[in-house]
């Protein structure tokens, strides 16, 4: 098996210093944090740009440029609402170290940005989802079996859609929790890689607490089959975690130093 | 739905490292695909072969099979026989055993091991890969003085381990630009740490080849292929960087030390011919580590050495 894909989540609107960044096309604060994220044991960057109404081609083109010429072509996931601007950061985008990942399409009313990756070689990251939250993994199954369809018909590869499950935040929806390993472990079964916002379950905890619980659900996540995950990769206990799995899981051959690599 | 063929060619490479200098220096590594599996892609640098002389040779000739024997007669020196070995068909590499440095065996002094390196060296112009006696403390004090003797060569250090690399591989990978040979003994784990720690000392990893162990034929071989086999997997089908280094295999001190290669004819009649059974054991082994991964191995024989030549042409 693959070892597991980190994808670094901090460089997004909503965070104000980068959403100044963007605006004020600033390249330090993003490189910066760009920098942080590949130190820290990133494999793709998450370019969330936000919905970018006016000028989202333009900056997503500028975020790949900087981000790519600085990083050695370092492979992003091209994070907005603006299906111009994602098509636009794929024009300029290099693939030598990895398609580009489109983020993201639903069953619903983003179901057309499957097409999107299609039609540009990309993958995507579809969420199982479609109007409101799915309610059960019936439901959670039948948008999966949609999406790929939808994909398949546009001559994707089924290994290039990476299905997000949708993380629930445990304060106040603990009962689910065991519902989405299990989601999981069904994409996983038929052999289809997984994602998604994994920090998403810890929302709302003590500061101190959400690596421990970030860290406890990935290791569970990835005994089901998770493949990649949308996390800060600046949590040390998170990295380490993951970077132990994939020792457990033989996804990574072992050394004395595995951490430090 | 029509068919597709799919090539099992790997979107990762094992490296390319040279040794040597101008027209024959040799390339090792390079391949993105398993080994021989030329129908998925192209392997661009065949396998290579070296042939092994060592700085008791010329003294202990007499103790040699006598096709060896018969091919070096008449040299006089180490310089001659160097030449001899870089002449041998299907050699593409010479390598140098200093065994004599061995504190347990004849102890010789570091400067008189240099000197012989120095003299092959300047015999030769076919690469050059130096081996040592195996004791952890006296190589590290000779391989620092011969990648010194020799810089500008761009010879082979084989090898650094885990004992001594810190003084190995600084002073043949950092100091006086040569290959560093990074030796670990049937370990994956430590194979792939070696590296690390290698890399941390500053030492670029395209100027690593690994050693990862070796066995005759029939001798635990089989820990030595699921090495090699997790090894080209970690480099080729997980992407893993500190295990994408080519692979050197040591053949000849393995293969004519083994009781089937070293029982004499008079203790052993139904055995038969005993040079062809060491020839037998030395081919076997490289043909087998070869289609495990090694990207060059190290014979004596001049037989071994024009049938395992031969064979990589056959296949690559």
């Amino acid at each position: 098996m693959a070892k597991f894909v980190v994808i670094g989540e901090r460089l997004s609107t909503t965070a104000p210093a980068i959403n100044r960044a963007f605006t004020s096309r600033d390249p330090e604060p993003i490189l910066k944090r760009a920098k942080e994220q590949l130190d820290a044991g990133a494999t793709y960057l998450d370019v969330n740009i936000g919905p970018a109404e006016n000028d989202g081609p333009e900056l997503m083109k500028w975020a790949v440029e900087l981000l790519q010429g600085n990083f050695d072509n370092v492979p992003l996931a091209l994070d907005t609402a603006n299906k111009a601007a994602i098509e636009a950061g794929i024009s300029v985008y290099n693939r030598s170290k990895g398609k580009p990942i489109v983020n993201s399409a639903d069953a619903a009313g983003r179901i057309e940005y499957i097409d999107l990756a299609a039609a540009n070689d990309a993958i995507v990251i579809a969420l199982c989802n479609g109007e409101g939250i799915a309610k059960d993994n019936d439901e959670r199954m039948a948008y999966c079996q949609t999406m790929l369809e939808r994909g398949m018909e546009h001559g994707m590869e089924p290994t290039d859609m990476w299905f997000d499950p949708l993380f629930l935040v445990i304060k106040g929806m603990q009962d689910k929790q065991e519902q989405i390993l299990e989601c999981i472990k069904m994409i996983s079964d038929m052999e289809l890689n997984s994602t998604g916002g994994l920090s998403n379950n810890s929302n709302g905890m003590p500061k101190h607490i959400r690596p421990i619980m970030d860290s406890a659900m990935v290791a569970m996540a990835m005994q089901c089959g998770l493949t990649s995950a949308i996390v800060n990769p600046c949590d040390l206990r998170l990295m380490e975690t993951i970077k132990s799995c994939d020792i457990i899981k033989n996804n990574t051959l072992y050394a004395d130093s595995y951490l430090e690599l | 739905m029509p068919f597709n063929g799919k090539s099992g060619k790997f979107n990762a490479a094992i490296r390319t490292v040279e040794i040597g200098t101008g027209d024959k220096a040799v390339k090792l590594g390079g391949e993105n695909v398993l080994p021989f599996y030329t129908f998925d892609a192209p392997i661009e640098n065949a396998p290579k072969v070296g042939v092994m002389i060592t700085d008791l040779s010329l003294e202990e000739m007499e103790n040699e099979a006598a096709g060896i024997k018969e091919y070096y007669a008449g040299a006089t020196s180490f310089a001659e026989l160097a030449k001899k070995a870089e002449a041998m068909p299907g050699a593409d590499f010479v390598v140098l055993r200093l065994e004599g440095a061995d504190p347990n065996g004849r102890d010789k002094s570091v400067e008189d091991c240099v000197a012989v390196a120095k003299e092959v060296g300047d015999a030769i112009t076919a690469p050059l890969v130096i081996e040592g006696c195996k004791n952890v403390e006296k190589d590290a004090e000779l391989f620092a003085k011969v990648a010194e003797a020799l810089q500008g060569k761009n010879v082979l250090i084989l090898s650094a381990r885990e004992e001594n690399y810190k003084g190995v591989a600084a002073a043949a990978g950092l100091a006086y630009g040569q290959k560093v040979g990074a030796e670990s003994a049937v370990d994956i784990n430590l194979a792939k740490q070696l590296n690390v720690l290698i890399g941390q000392l500053g030492v670029d990893q395209a100027n690593v080849v690994m050693n990862v162990g070796s066995a005759a034929a029939g001798y635990g071989f089989e820990y030595v292929v699921s090495t090699m086999d997790r090894i080209k997997a970690a480099a080729l089908s997980q992407n893993d960087a500190q295990l994408q280094m080519p692979i050197i295999t040591p053949v000849a001190e393995e293969a004519w030390g083994v009781k089937e290669a070293m029982a004499s004819e008079a203790d052993m009649p139904e055995w038969g011919s005993q040079e062809e059974r060491g020839i037998d054991m030395e081919v076997e082994t490289a043909a087998a580590v070869l289609a495990s991964g090694s990207n060059a191995v190290i014979l004596k024989h001049p037989t071994s050495v024009a049938t395992i030549s031969t064979l990589i042409k056959e296949l690559v």
